[in-house]
Parts: structure tokens; C-alpha cells; sequence
């Protein structure tokens, strides 16, 4: 099966007010299999959300291509079908939420790109009922906690029924619970309903969840890989800016005092396999 | 020197259907020169009771004295004792509007009536907590900076106030790990210099043990809990789940580890802690 996201030799180039060029993009290559999880992570600044702001044509790339379902983004004609293909969530739910009803929200997207009346309804519920929000359909979306209007945010994304979600720092701005529900209701997506996920974040314990992880520095692509090959990096992953899981920090830790724990231990469990056999 | 709320109730949308109690009957001390952690989830009451100590928000019961002046009070010491709590918002970077860095900055002291030489000072001496060098950064647009610097723009607007207390509202969200931790160092050398009061809410459990000396958790608009942050972690877990609040990460994974059958002592809080724990627990030390 080919790649629903494949970008080739990508940058992106604007001019600042002294007429300077800024590479916010510079060179990059990277896919995306149908049903992969991703996790970019990097520095403010890194380019993380330039890049996923090309996955469906919010911006076009200066040099190189961006291919979503082997659709090339850069031509006009095809991107009613890219952003159907890939939706977006954003970090403030309150700048994502256009209607005064719940359900009149979700609904907004398939209205929008014309679907007809009798397939709306079920989309709009199925879309709820994924995301958790199934008792608040006939509530205003204000009265929601900032979790709960991010899971109205997803499930306006859902109705379009895309086969990609990008979500750019989606819990950035929510309280610990609300960054849980969002965490479980992206897993869930992911591995129920496969769909493909690219999920932004500044928080390492969030990126543990996904298949691959990509480390941006400077409009590049610094590092990549499993979690597990990510995070055993420690010393790289402190020089781009980051850190890593608390678990892998005290793995790399006791190994720094010589004590023998494998390389990739990185979540709390591998930990505990280490010490406590 | 304190900044204490006497018996402070607030309630939104009085007489209308939406009414709803922010915060009841809170009584609360902070002296100057204390660092302290406020968390609590979303709703508890956290920015209705910040906003009651600079007089954004009046109370509809109780009163708030900075300095033993009741804040709420009219003339010119109710204003001057307003002016010695600076609040840092969240996404302070929202609030920039000047045209260049030192304008930005000067603004607040201008209107406090310092003279121009003096303004220049403060902002220089701001602008050098913050890590920003006066002489690259002073002309500069502040719309051309980055999210991280921005926001110490922001910051440096409100130290140039030269506060005794300087609530901070979240002020690392969506700010990557270096930029968090630089920013924490500048309040941390802040808080050295001046040893102003320093009023940290957070939803980071990490940086409220970190940081933090006291720990203020509330929950449905009442402060439930106030004592020393590390035993407040250690000790009242039960309490904290109660309210929705976590524990660090470091007191999580020492669970878990403990649960497997590691004999990890309680007397964890931050990562380097767990991982003497650990080496204690397996003879290594």
C-alpha cells in the first residue's frame, strides 16, 4: 500500500520584514503508512507545525513535493480531496468551535463540503459517540470544559471521515484530565478506528504512544525512529532542545553510574522489568 | 509584608441562571518573600482567586489586604498597593501591542509616573532578568521574536514594575522543555534578588515540586489543602485524588517500581530522588 503521506525533498521558504529568507523548512523527506501513529517533537521555532501545516494544504511547499494519498498538494484541483483526506486540530479549542450548539458544530464540516441531509445525522452522532460527547449534543460548546470542546474539535474533524488527523499540540492549553481524555480518544482513533494520526507535542510522555516519533531542529529532520530508539538517545535528545521520558532519563541515569540496564528502556514498565527481576 | 484574603467569596453571573460560586469563603496569607505552587483542575477556582489579589476582581464577601491596605479601598494607597502585585497572564504574549521591545516594557513603569530616566533603568534591569541583552533586543519589534522570547517580553513588562508579589499564570504553557526551563531559572534568580513573593499556578505537578516551598491545591472554590509541597506529594495522595489532582511523575513511577516489589522509600519528589531511591534500594549506594 503507498504511503498516505510522502514528502520529498521538502522546504518551505518566506521572507521576513528585512526582506531576509527564513527556511522554516529545509530539505525534508519523510512517509507516513496508512494507520501509522507519528509524533513530531521539537523546539519551538523547529518547524514541527510548518511541516504539518503541509499534510493538507493549508500551506504548499516553496521546493520539493508533498504527496497526500499520492495526491500532489501544490495543485489546486486536488485540494478539496486532500482536506478531506486529512483533517486538523489545533491547540486552542476555542478558536476551533463555530456554532452554538454541539452538534451543530460537528455537523458544520459535512454540511460544508455538501454531503446529503440523511447522511449527516449519522455522521454527526457516530463522530460524537467516538469521541465521548454523545450526552452533550444539544449543549453549547462555552459551557464545555476545555477537554471536552477539544473532543468536539475531533469529532468535527471525524465527520468529514478523513483517513489522516493531524493534531498540533492538541492538550497544550488543557488541565491534566482533560489532557488524558484527549490522549485515550486519540489512541482510540488510532487503534480501533485506524486511522492515521500525526500528533504535535511538547510533552514526551505523549509521544510514547506513537509508532514512530520525528525529532525537528531548524526546519530538518534530526533524528527518527521507534520511541524506544528516540528516546535511548538521551544526550542527543537534551542537545535538540528536549528531554526525554522520566523513565528513560532514570534508566540513563543508573547507566551512567554503571549499572547495567538495556539501552531501551523507556516507559515505566520496561523499568521495572530492568530492576526488579 | 503579606498579601492576605479575609473570608473572599465570588460568585459569576449573580441573579441570572448561569450563577455560579467561584470561590467561598477563602482566607489566606502569603508573606513576601514565600514561593508558592497553586493547582488545582480547571473550574477549582484558580484564576478567580488570582485575579481577587491585584483587584481585578471584587470580592462580594470578605476583603483582600496587600500590606494590611485593603486593596478594594478608594484613594491613592488602595492604587499603590494594587501596583505592588504584578500578574503575569497566561499567553502573556497575546497582551504585546507596542511597537518596540522597550516600549513594551516601559509601559507599565511610565504609568506608575517614574521619570524617564528611571523607566530606562527598570527596563534595562527587566529586560537582563529575562535574558534578553537591552542593547540587540531594546528597538526591536517584539512581533518578530519567537513564542519563547515573546513571552519573556511579556514577563519583563511586569518585573519592570518591580513587584513584591509576582502571581504567574501558567507561564510555561506551550513552551518547549529549554525555554520552560530557561524561564524558571530567570524567576528562580528573580526570586533570589528580590525575594518578592512569587505565586506559581500551574497544572504541572512537576514544576509545583520543583519549585515550589508551599503548596496551595483547591478544589470547587475552597483552598482543601495548604502545606509544605514535598509532604503535601508524599503524603496526602489519597487527598489529592480526590480532588482530580496528580502527583509527579517521579512519585508515580516510584509506585510502580514499589508495586514490583522494589523497596523504595517514600522520601521521593523529583527525579534525582527517585534514582538515589533506586540505588539505595538495590545496594548500589
Amino acid at each position: 500500500m503507498k504511503p498516505i503521506i510522502e514528502v520529498e525533498n521538502l522546504s518551505h521558504i518566506y521572507y521576513d520584514s528585512q526582506n531576509r529568507e527564513i527556511r522554516a523548512l529545509d530539505g525534508v523527506n519523510l512517509s507516513v503508512e496508512q494507520g501509522e501513529f507519528v509524533a513530531i517533537i521539537g523546539t519551538n521555532g523547529s518547524g514541527k507545525s510548518t511541516l504539518a501545516r503541509h499534510f493538507n494544504a493549508l500551506l504548499c511547499p516553496t521546493e520539493g513535493t508533498c504527496l497526500i494519498n499520492g495526491l500532489d498538494s501544490s495543485l489546486e484541483e486536488n485540494l478539496w480531496d486532500i482536506r478531506q483526506t486529512v483533517g486538523m486540530v489545533f491547540q486552542n479549542p476555542d478558536n476551533q468551535i463555530v456554532a452554538a450548539i454541539v452538534e451543530e458544530d460537528v455537523a458544520f464540516g459535512p454540511e460544508n463540503i455538501g454531503v446529503p441531509q440523511a447522511e449527516i445525522r449519522p455522521r454527526v452522532e457516530a463522530a460524537l459517540a467516538v469521541v465521548n460527547m454523545t450526552e452533550y449534543a444539544k449543549h453549547a460548546p462555552h459551557l464545555l470544559s476545555g477537554g471536552q470542546k477539544q473532543r468536539v474539535a475531533i469529532a468535527g474533524v471525524l465527520a468529514l471521515l478523513p483517513k489522516c488527523i493531524v493534531l498540533d499540540e492538541p492538550t497544550a492549553m488543557l488541565d491534566p484530565k482533560g489532557r488524558k481524555e484527549i490522549v485515550a480518544t486519540v489512541k482510540k482513533l488510532n487503534k480501533e478506528k485506524n486511522i492515521t494520526v500525526v500528533y504535535i507535542t511538547h510533552k514526551m510522555e505523549e509521544a510514547l504512544m506513537a509508532d514512530k516519533i520525528i525529532v525537528m531542529k531548524q526546519g530538518k529532520i534530526a533524528l527518527q525512529g521507534t520511541p524506544g530508539e528516540v528516546f535511548s538517545r538521551v544526550e542527543k535528545i537534551k542537545e535538540l532542545g528536549l528531554e526525554v521520558p522520566i523513565a528513560a532519563e532514570v534508566a540513563a541515569e543508573l547507566r551512567a553510574g554503571g549499572h547495567r540496564i538495556p539501552e531501551k528502556t523507556i516507559t515505566p514498565e520496561e523499568l521495572a522489568e530492568a530492576l526488579c527481576q | 509584608m503579606s498579601i492576605r484574603l479575609d473570608n473572599v467569596s465570588y460568585t459569576y453571573m449573580k441573579k441570572t441562571p448561569y450563577e455560579r460560586t467561584a470561590i467561598k469563603e477563602v482566607t489566606l496569607t502569603i508573606e513576601k518573600g514565600e514561593y508558592v505552587a497553586v493547582i488545582g483542575h480547571t473550574g477549582s477556582g484558580k484564576s478567580t482567586m488570582m485575579q481577587h489579589l491585584n483587584g481585578l476582581l471584587n470580592p462580594d464577601q470578605g476583603k483582600v489586604f496587600v500590606d494590611d491596605v485593603d486593596i478594594n479601598g478608594k484613594g491613592t494607597e488602595a492604587k499603590k498597593s494594587r501596583n505592588r502585585v504584578g500578574m503575569v497572564f497566561q499567553y502573556p504574549e497575546h497582551q504585546i501591542f507596542a511597537e518596540t521591545i522597550f516600549e513594551d516594557v516601559a509601559f507599565g513603569p511610565r504609568n506608575k509616573g517614574l521619570s524617564e530616566e528611571e523607566v530606562e533603568k527598570q527596563v534595562r534591569a527587566a529586560l537582563s532578568f529575562v535574558g534578553l541583552d537591552y542593547d540587540t533586543f531594546a528597538n526591536r519589534s517584539p512581533f518578530q521574536l519567537s513564542g519563547g522570547q515573546m513571552r519573556r517580553v511579556a514577563i519583563a513588562g511586569v518585573i519592570a514594575m518591580d513587584p513584591d508579589y509576582l502571581i504567574l499564570d501558567e507561564p510555561s504553557a506551550g513552551l518547549d522543555p529549554r525555554s520552560r526551563d530557561s524561564i524558571f531559572r530567570e524567576i528562580n534568580e528573580l526570586y533570589q534578588a528580590k525575594k518578592m513573593a512569587v505565586i506559581l499556578v500551574t497544572h504541572s505537578m512537576e514544576e509545583a515540586a520543583q519549585y515550589a516551598k508551599r503548596l496551595l491545591v483547591m478544589a470547587k472554590g475552597k483552598i482543601v489543602i495548604d502545606g509544605d509541597s514535598a509532604e503535601v506529594f508524599q503524603n496526602h495522595r489519597e487527598a489529592l485524588k480526590e480532588v482530580g489532582v496528580d502527583v509527579p511523575q517521579a512519585i508515580k513511577l516510584a509506585d510502580i517500581l514499589r508495586e514490583r516489589g522494589l523497596d523504595i522509600s517514600n522520601d521521593v519528589l523529583k527525579t534525582e530522588d527517585l534514582v538515589r531511591q533506586i540505588k539505595l534500594a538495590k545496594g548500589w549506594l
